[in-house]
């Protein structure tokens, strides 16, 4: 196959991005006819992903490498980022003659993300890592509310340029220590080398940017203000897609580093349990929607470096899966929030109240996504857990699975307050029921049928999952 | 390699980085911040040309060109927000801006 088939979904992405940055040349704004051609262009995006399913190779000097994994992960992004124009029928948080620069920037994020899932050279990385996060830091501030929105993207940035520091110098510590530039090299270098101070904190520091993206532990303080201040389509972006993206070469450093014995395993334990501890905790004392989200994320982050930190085949499977499982929840949470915020503000959890009256299939949306987030069988949500415990006891970790499970159950608490808000508070005024466009019921019906029918039969996505796993190692 | 060990450089590299982390935590001024971290970029540039010296490789350099580029890119980006965020506010000052809670 030639190196152009190889790298098509990419260039379709930036394609598509080229389109937007000319229609932000357009001097009249329309919002129906930008968001019809963000919406055809992300379907085809989702096709050319699907088309390029089995494409294997390298590109560009091995600094590339198109493989199995790389792929599932860019249908993924495809998927959340076609999943995320969904929402953006009426964007009423951004003002209209900025419609076609935030479909711009999805796009370049989404182009960034999956040149980070096939990145192997630290150079790629590092540039695929800061050109995704660039695009996110003015993603956020482009919404109506401008002095919430610049206070967040000012956070955002600030943590962010920090922690790209931070990795850049973890990068140069490892480079100096080993004179390995790719993520084979160093799988290569690193058995012999794990002992050296300089390799464990170089490694240490580098993984520190992958964190500020997952917003894990030390690196999660961004996540409620961005969550907060962003529009709604962009937090559901940030919240799905481009969490993707740092799972995605995280689980390609960590199947690198495997054998450097178990000091990472540690480092990456502590961190676990810290992002679940922390965000779970916080999210109990919220009353803003989003922010409550934001915090159920950092929850959720640490689930996945549970997968990550088995460092088994099974492991990787495992995160694989709550990656897909995670895009599908988060999005249907924010798919009620967009509905409910109809007019692009930010809503408290009480505001849900009486939700199951005005609009049934909402509701139940809301609480399948919420149980399936909480691990509630029969859900997806509760099979992704399943498989991440699952390998992460058989890998010896059985106190950390016991201190998740614990967080599962505080965590509990306050998914089930949201649910309680929809289903049994009254509003003060009774609201109308709400008129909501077909599409919007069929992506909620679809939504929840994928939810719990996948939660039964997850199968053929886990025979995925362990096929992409496996691609790795090779 | 010629001359200079490359422990020694390496302990250059941290330095710059160290006071880069200082100015960034310690200044109360967004410009100040954004000039901090640009500090910590070129800390880390010099250990990677260092390491390029001592493995005899071109890659470390090609990294710094891109840290170049890509801290040009930072500072446009982070500079455009603070401009901004001054014509809006009147202040440079980051704990004015504590708005989202």
């Amino acid at each position: 196959m030639n190196g152009w088939a190889l790298f098509g979904p990419e260039l379709f992405v930036f394609g598509a991005a080229l389109v937007f940055l000319a229609l932000c040349l357009v001097k009249s704004p329309s919002p129906r006819r930008d968001f019809m051609v963000a919406l055809s262009l992300a379907a085809l995006v989702v096709v050319a992903g699907l088309a390029a399913l089995k494409a294997q190779g390298t590109l560009f000097a091995e600094a590339y490498r198109v493989d199995l994994f790389s792929q599932v992960f860019k249908v993924l992004l495809a998927l959340g980022l076609f999943l995320v124009i969904c929402l953006c029928s009426r964007l009423n948080g951004v003002e209209a003659r900025h419609h076609p620069e935030f479909y711009l920037l999805l796009f370049i994020c989404t182009l960034a993300m999956m040149l980070l899932s096939s990145a192997v050279h630290l150079l790629s990385i590092y540039i695929a890592l800061e050109l995704s996060s660039y695009s996110l830091y003015v993603l956020v501030s482009l919404r109506r509310a401008r002095q919430m929105a610049m206070e967040a993207s000012l956070k955002f940035f600030l943590v962010g340029i920090t922690a790209s520091a931070v990795m850049l110098l973890g990068l140069a510590l490892l480079y100096g220590a080993t004179g390995a530039v790719t993520v084979h090299e160093l799988a290569r270098i690193l058995p012999g080398a794990a002992d050296r101070p300089l390799v464990q904190v170089g490694l240490m520091l580098t993984l520190c940017g992958f964190f500020f993206k997952l917003a894990v532990f030390p690196f999660h303080v961004w996540a409620p203000d961005v969550y907060q201040g962003a529009a709604h389509p962009a937090t559901a972006f940030i919240a799905t897609a481009s969490k993707i993206g740092a799972v995605a070469v995280l689980v390609r450093l960590a199947a690198a580093s495997e054998e450097s014995g178990t000091y990472l395993a540690h480092a990456l334990v502590a961190l676990s349990i810290l992002s679940m501890t922390v965000g779970n905790l916080a999210a109990i004392a919220q009353k803003d929607l989003k922010r409550m989200f934001a915090y159920s994320s950092i929850a959720q982050a640490g689930y996945v470096l549970i997968g990550i930190l088995s460092m088994s085949p099974d492991g990787y499977a495992a995160a694989i899966f709550y990656c897909l499982a995670l895009l599908v929840m988060k999005f249907t949470g924010f798919l009620v929030l967009v509905a409910v915020a109809f007019d692009g503000a930010n809503i408290e959890i009480a505001e849900l109240a009486g939700l199951h009256r005005r609009s049934p299939l909402l509701a139940m949306a809301l609480m399948t996504s919420l149980f399936s987030l909480a691990g509630i069988p029969p859900t997806i949500g509760f099979t992704g857990k399943f498989l991440i415990f699952n390998a992460a006891i058989a890998q010896g970790h059985l106190p950390l699975v016991l201190i998740a499970m614990v967080n599962v159950v505080i965590s509990l608490y306050y998914y089930l307050m949201v649910v309680k808000a929809a289903y049994l508070l009254e509003p003060a005024l009774d609201p109308p029921p709400m008129q909501l466009p077909a599409a919007v019921n069929v992506l909620a019906v679809a939504l929840v049928a994928f939810m719990v029918v996948f939660g039964v039969y997850p199968q053929a996505f886990i025979e995925m999952a362990r096929f992409a796993a496996a691609a790795l190692l090779k | 390699m010629a001359g200079i060990p490359f422990g020694h450089v390496l302990a250059l590299s941290g330095i710059l980085v160290a006071l880069g982390v200082a100015c960034a935590t310690a200044r109360r001024n967004l410009i100040m911040i954004l000039l901090g971290v640009e500090i910590m970029l070129n800390g880390a540039s010099i250990a990677f040309a260092a390491a390029a010296l001592r493995w005899q490789q071109l890659e470390g350099q090609a990294f710094v060109l891109f840290i170049i580029a890509i801290a040009a890119a930072e500072v446009s980006v982070g500079l455009a927000l603070i401009v901004h965020l001054y014509h809006r506010t009147g202040s440079l000052d980051p704990e004015k801006f504590n708005m989202l809670k």
